[in-house]
């Protein structure tokens, strides 16, 4: 009998990117599950097309199970949509566009564009895969019965701290993530002015590339004004230079507005970074009782906050040990077995 | 030292977080710069950010349908050589067709968003008009509910309830004989300096809005529903909308509200809060005519004398 062949799209494929990295992951799984696995896109960084195939190549070959990695709009997936084949879609959450419309319209249209195509896939879709009950609701409301919760697979920096603060440093508060509106670094920036009132010397850095240059421009010109000397923009790093910067950092701190999983706040507590952040969208999921989690994001309940867990040792050591035990059950292997088990479900069901 | 066990650990950083929420609030009352500031701190973005990016739903909206209302036929050519000059003899070649359709397009386009924000301001008008807000906070907040009235609350529900939430929790006098009976029960209150002993005490209190914080529910989340105090201050339309959305979250469940009769106030309270709070009486008739099988339970109150009890089936 002949392997089943499992053909995964995507829109873009490139280095350092969340996405690209899960649909790897996906492709070794389905391989060691025995079947057979190609992956294609539109966009693919030159490093990977020997790994990945332009989509529009795929049109003459013929799969026993498509699966889709959403994300955004894109013409891959109106692709996908004409195939016969049974479809899984994994969904990874889209920004709503209206967070990006005043900065990057067109970005809001190709995100009101992705959240039409969502629906013609979920309705069309067999089977889906969410990375958390949060992006499960989301799909079930645009159409699909079954969903199941597998997460997203990455694999945190190996690097373990002791969770006291550093002396004689300045108290650093961290954040990753790309500059996008919806990660409201603007809100960030206004937690840190407002604590440098009770302790002048705190710091924010910053790590993570740029999603929109023009709220990039706004968020320096803010930091400049409100906080200045207080805000490092690091922009993107390397592995080692992440690690380092969790290292660093006294507290991670994540006001966003919306995420879909938030990969950074597992990162930081699998390094026993203690985690902070405002309950909106799928953070309260993700963190359960293993950071501080605010209901209001004001710089000064921020600030408050951030000036308890940095100057509390007992809330410190909670918080640290929490986050390890949390960081745990998303542990790069927990995370494989799990999808490896989801995979074999959803792929066994469609053939 | 650090809480092993999950559900200690749990009840920690509940109180961590209702501590800093309340102390926040103390630091604004204690320093009036401490809010210019934070208003300061705003504003400065504001100023850096394009319109629309900081404000409310509504303005963005409004500043989108502007922006996009406007039909540029003027497309850009590019920098390369050769390809400039082709795209440049296109362009010039459509531009009289699509200057003529454009205009029309624009014109239409600037009547609908000047008549969007006429609509705009007109409602704006209607709600200055109409006092929306006017009064808030000048009445006396609505007292707690007694010890004895929190007993009758909770041998109505019994022990079996299930799942339960207090809405205007306050400091958890009616949270607390349900916690005390082994019932999974939290409450939500606005004011987070007012939850803060209850937390301390251990209770599931969170500051949050009450009326927001029922929105959220998911239907059938809930065996129970209990809703005090900021009830009082609902005029019809809203305490019609708590009506549907406790019904909800219960699915088939029990909601209690806890609601003095506006008659029985004095004239400085009748005054100041006009048009709001409705009596047991209409509160039953609005869980009737939703389906609930309604119990008007009598108390030794002399303030909330009557609580409604709607049952759905």
């Amino acid at each position: 009998m002949n392997a089943v062949r499992v053909h995964q799209f995507t829109a873009a494929i490139g280095p350092r990117d969340a996405v690209s990295h899960h649909t790897f992951e996906v492709d070794t799984l389905l391989r060691d599950l025995g079947y057979e696995s190609e992956i294609f896109a539109q966009h693919v960084h030159p490093d990977l097309r020997d790994r990945v195939r332009d989509y529009r190549l795929h049109a003459d070959l013929e799969a026993d199970v498509v699966l889709y990695q959403a994300s955004t709009g894109s013409p891959v997936a109106d692709y996908v949509l004409t195939r016969t084949e049974p479809l899984i879609v994994n969904y990874h959450n889209l920004t709503p566009a209206e967070m990006f419309d005043p900065w990057e319209p067109h970005i809001g249209a190709e995100l009101d564009f992705g959240r039409r195509q969502l629906g013609r896939l979920a309705r069309k879709a067999s089977h889906g895969l969410a990375d958390s009950r949060f992006n499960a609701t989301e799909l079930e409301a645009a159409g699909l019965d079954d969903v199941v919760v597998a997460p997203v697979l990455f694999d945190p920096p190996r690097l373990r701290r002791s969770g006291t603060i550093d002396v004689g440093e300045p108290p650093t508060l961290l954040f990753v993530g790309r500059l996008s509106p919806n990660k409201c670094q603007e809100d960030l920036i206004a937690a840190t002015a407002a604590l440098r009132r009770w302790m002048p010397e705190a710091r924010l850095e910053l790590v993570g590339a740029t999603s929109s240059h023009r709220y990039e421009t706004a968020l320096r010109d803010y930091a400049q004004r409100v906080c200045p000397g207080g805000v490092a923009f690091a922009g993107s790093v390397s592995d080692v230079q992440l690690a380092d910067a969790y290292a660093h950092a006294d507290v991670f701190v994540c006001l966003s507005e919306h995420e879909g999983f938030c990969v950074p706040v597992i990162e930081a507590m699998a390094t026993g970074t203690p985690v902070v952040a405002f309950a909106a969208a799928v953070l309260p999921e993700t963190i359960g009782t293993a950071g501080v989690l605010l209901d209001n994001k004001s710089p000064t309940n921020v600030a408050v906050a951030l000036q308890r867990v940095l100057t509390d040792r007992e809330l410190r050591a909670q918080l640290v040990e929490n986050g390890r035990r949390r960081a745990a059950t998303f542990s790069p292997e927990r995370n494989r077995s799990v999808m490896r088990e989801a995979l074999r479900r959803v792929v066994e069901d469609c053939v | 030292m650090t809480h092993a066990n999950a559900a200690d650990s749990q009840a920690y950083i509940n109180r961590v977080r209702a501590e800093i929420e309340a102390e926040a609030e103390a630091r604004r009352r204690r320093d009036p710069e401490l809010e210019r500031r934070e208003r300061e701190i705003e504003r400065m973005w504001i100023e850096v950010a394009p319109p629309g990016a900081a404000g409310s739903q509504g303005e963005l909206l409004l500043d989108r349908a502007d922006r996009l209302a406007m039909i540029d036929v003027d497309v850009p050519l590019g920098s390369r050589p050769g390809i400039r000059q082709m795209k440049g003899v296109i362009r010039k070649g459509a531009y009289w067709y699509l200057r003529y359709v454009a205009d029309q397009v624009n014109a239409l386009n600037n009547i609908l968003t000047r008549l969007l924000r006429r609509f705009d301001e007109r409602i704006n008008a209607l709600e200055a008009a109409a006092g929306v807000g006017d009064g808030d906070g000048l009445a006396e907040s609505v007292p707690e509910p007694t010890d004895a009235v929190a007993d009758v609350v909770a041998s109505v529900l019994g022990s079996q309830v299930g799942r339960t939430m207090v809405l205007g929790c306050g400091s958890g006098v009616l949270v607390r004989p349900l916690h005390e009976a082994g019932i999974t029960v939290h409450g939500v209150d606005r004011d987070a300096l007012n939850i803060l002993p209850g937390v301390r005490d251990g209770l599931d209190l969170r500051a949050a809005e009450p009326a927001a914080h029922l929105a959220e529910a998911r239907p059938g989340e809930f065996g129970a529903v209990v809703a005090a105090g900021f009830v009082e201050d609902l005029g019809p339309t809203a305490a019609q909308r708590i009506v549907e959305q406790s019904i909800a979250a219960v699915g088939n469940g029990t909601v209690v509200i806890l609601a003095s009769d506006p008659g029985d106030r004095g004239v400085v309270e009748r005054e100041l809060r006009a048009g709001r709070g409705l009596s047991p009486a209409t509160w039953s008739y609005l869980f009737e005519r939703a389906g609930a099988t309604v119990d008007l339970v009598e108390t030794t109150d002399l303030r909330l004398r009557t609580l409604v009890v709607a049952r759905l089936v």
